[in-house]
């Protein structure tokens, strides 16, 4: 295992003490990047995306096709899609449907236009010999709450998409923001009259995530040590980080980069390799702040294989 | 995000201006649009209103009051540099899967810019009816053109108008084609695309028929 760079910050924290890591051993997730052009623009957003952007430009179906055959060879038990909204992609139904040829897909989306608008399309992916699942983000179980980041009416348009995706046959579940000290039994709870109107079941799979701020940013957080891993985590908590079993494929200035997991791409230094083979032969340092989230609360996109 | 030169900014009316920039071959599909950013990096998404084969990329944009984009981009010249995204969208009006489906077009103020687009790009494209809605008469764009290529029928909400409606296009509802393949297209403020969704699909309109394009106003 070798380290990404010599870079004194990469392996040392400003305290003097060597940073946690993760060795990774199996590829059970492969992420794709879809591009940070999104349809709507909200202030929370982890990965800056809003209409326009190309921080993380779209990626094309040549461009994942490569990724995919490496990911089947090394035995990756699903792949899975975020953005921006991966629907903004011109290319992604495309890719999706090549993905779901090989291994069952999870599709992060906001549940709005750029899916509706597809939905025939969408619908005929039933067809695959996979299964496609879709994960909507509700923010709030409070439409105000939610429209007043994404937009006047969002929260209807994403919970009638839910409803629609449900009726279509397929899986999906819905993504919301964690709010600090909260009370997520009652939180969830309050969903269950939306999911009664939208024709949906009551055990809906929902995924909470705490506040990742903004990229770039870099709130002060507490440094994850060896010294924290070692003492309280153990094989099995380390196995559940997202990059000890996942990586994401990320396209910035016209090349494909394998990056440690679907938190990290605004920090170069985790753009491990061009490969996904290669990746592995990386030691993952947690020194980006979204790692202490990790640690912290758990946090994965992933929803199991 | 790429720079690109101003060819000309026209002022349709004094809130309403036309931004046309040298294309530089750039491609685009019809229904497309493009961030615009002002000096200071904020951007906001646009219409191309252009054709597909024109020189220029052109659209049709409302200054909005305080507006940080919209007012800076109103006070450029020709030859200024503007930043913009590439192209990206997912509205194509008129261009359902199935070749020869008739379609009707719902646009309201700078909504309407997509569907010039798709006009100017395909001239084998005939919309059964498009009800197109603006506050002031003089707030219609491209009305000789849209006449000639559509069976339009114009709302003006905010005054008399002479030879058109005077009120919103939900109140003409009842004149559009309600045939069974038929695809709506909206694109205007989410007020009117929620209105006119809902009395489709209580008419039986299938969701994947109405294709909407929602502006916001920032």
């Amino acid at each position: 295992m070798r380290e990404k760079t010599d870079n004194h910050d990469w392996m040392i924290t400003p305290e003097g003490e060597p940073r946690g890591y993760i060795d990774t051993h199996k590829l059970d997730e492969l992420w794709f990047h879809t591009g940070t052009n999104c349809n709507l623009a909200c202030p929370f957003c982890l990965e800056g995306s809003k209409p326009g952007d190309d921080r993380i430009k779209f990626i094309m179906p040549d461009e994942a096709g490569p990724f995919v055959h490496e990911a089947v060879e090394m035995g990756v038990q699903k792949f899975s899609f975020t953005g921006g909204e991966p629907f903004v992609n011109p290319h992604f139904v495309e890719i999706l449907g090549y993905a779901l040829d090989y291994r069952p897909c999870l599709v992060l989306t906001n549940g709005t236009e750029p899916l509706r608008n597809q939905f025939a399309e969408v619908a005929k992916l039933k067809q695959k010999p996979n299964p496609v699942s879709f994960r909507v983000s509700l923010d709030h179980p409070d439409p105000d709450k939610h429209d007043e980041s994404r937009g006047k009416g969002n929260f209807r348009m994403a919970l009638r998409t839910l409803g629609l995706l449900h009726q279509e046959g397929f899986s999906v579940s819905i993504a919301r923001l964690m709010e600090p000290e909260e009370d997520a039994e009652g939180i969830d709870a309050g969903y269950i009259p939306f999911l009664e109107e939208a024709g949906l079941p009551h055990d809906m799979l929902i995924i909470k995530f705490p506040d990742f701020a903004t990229p770039g940013t870099i709130p002060k957080v507490p440094q994850v040590t060896e010294h924290c891993m070692q003492t309280y985590t153990n094989e099995a908590s380390r196995a559940a980080y997202m990059c000890s079993f996942s990586r994401m494929i990320v396209k910035k200035n016209g090349r494909c980069g394998v990056y440690a997991c679907t938190l990290v791409d605004d920090d170069d230094e985790y753009d491990l390799a061009d490969t996904l083979r290669d990746s592995f032969q990386v030691r993952i340092r947690f020194k980006h702040h979204r790692c202490y989230s990790c640690f912290a609360y758990g946090s994965s996109c992933s929803e199991g294989t | 995000m790429s720079t690109f030169k101003v060819a000309s900014v026209r002022f349709h009316t004094d809130n309403i201006i036309e931004l046309s920039i040298d294309r530089n071959g750039i491609a685009f599909t019809p229904g497309d649009c493009v961030a615009i950013s002002n000096a200071d990096g904020i951007s906001r998404p646009y219409s191309v209103c252009s054709g597909v084969d024109e020189p220029e990329l052109r659209f049709v944009i409302r200054c909005m009051p305080g507006g940080v984009v919209s007012q800076w981009l109103a006070a450029l010249k020709p030859e200024d540099d503007v930043e913009i995204s590439p192209p990206f969208g997912w509205f194509r009006p008129g261009q359902s899967d199935e070749p020869g489906e008739p379609s009707v077009f719902f646009a309201t103020g700078t909504g309407v810019a997509p569907f010039l687009s798709a006009l100017r790009s395909h001239p084998e494209l005939k919309p059964k009816m498009m009800l197109y809605g603006v506050r002031r008469r003089e707030d219609a764009i491209a009305l000789d053109y849209l006449e000639a290529r559509t069976p339009l029928k114009l709302s003006v909400s905010g005054e008399d108008a002479a030879d058109h409606h005077h009120g919103r296009i939900s109140d003409r509802l009842n004149q559009i084609p309600m045939q069974e393949n038929t695809h709506y297209y909206l694109c205007g403020l989410d007020a009117m695309i929620d209105e006119i969704s809902e009395w489709l699909e209580q008419r039986d309109v299938h969701f994947t028929n109405i294709h909407r394009e929602v502006f916001f106003n920032a």
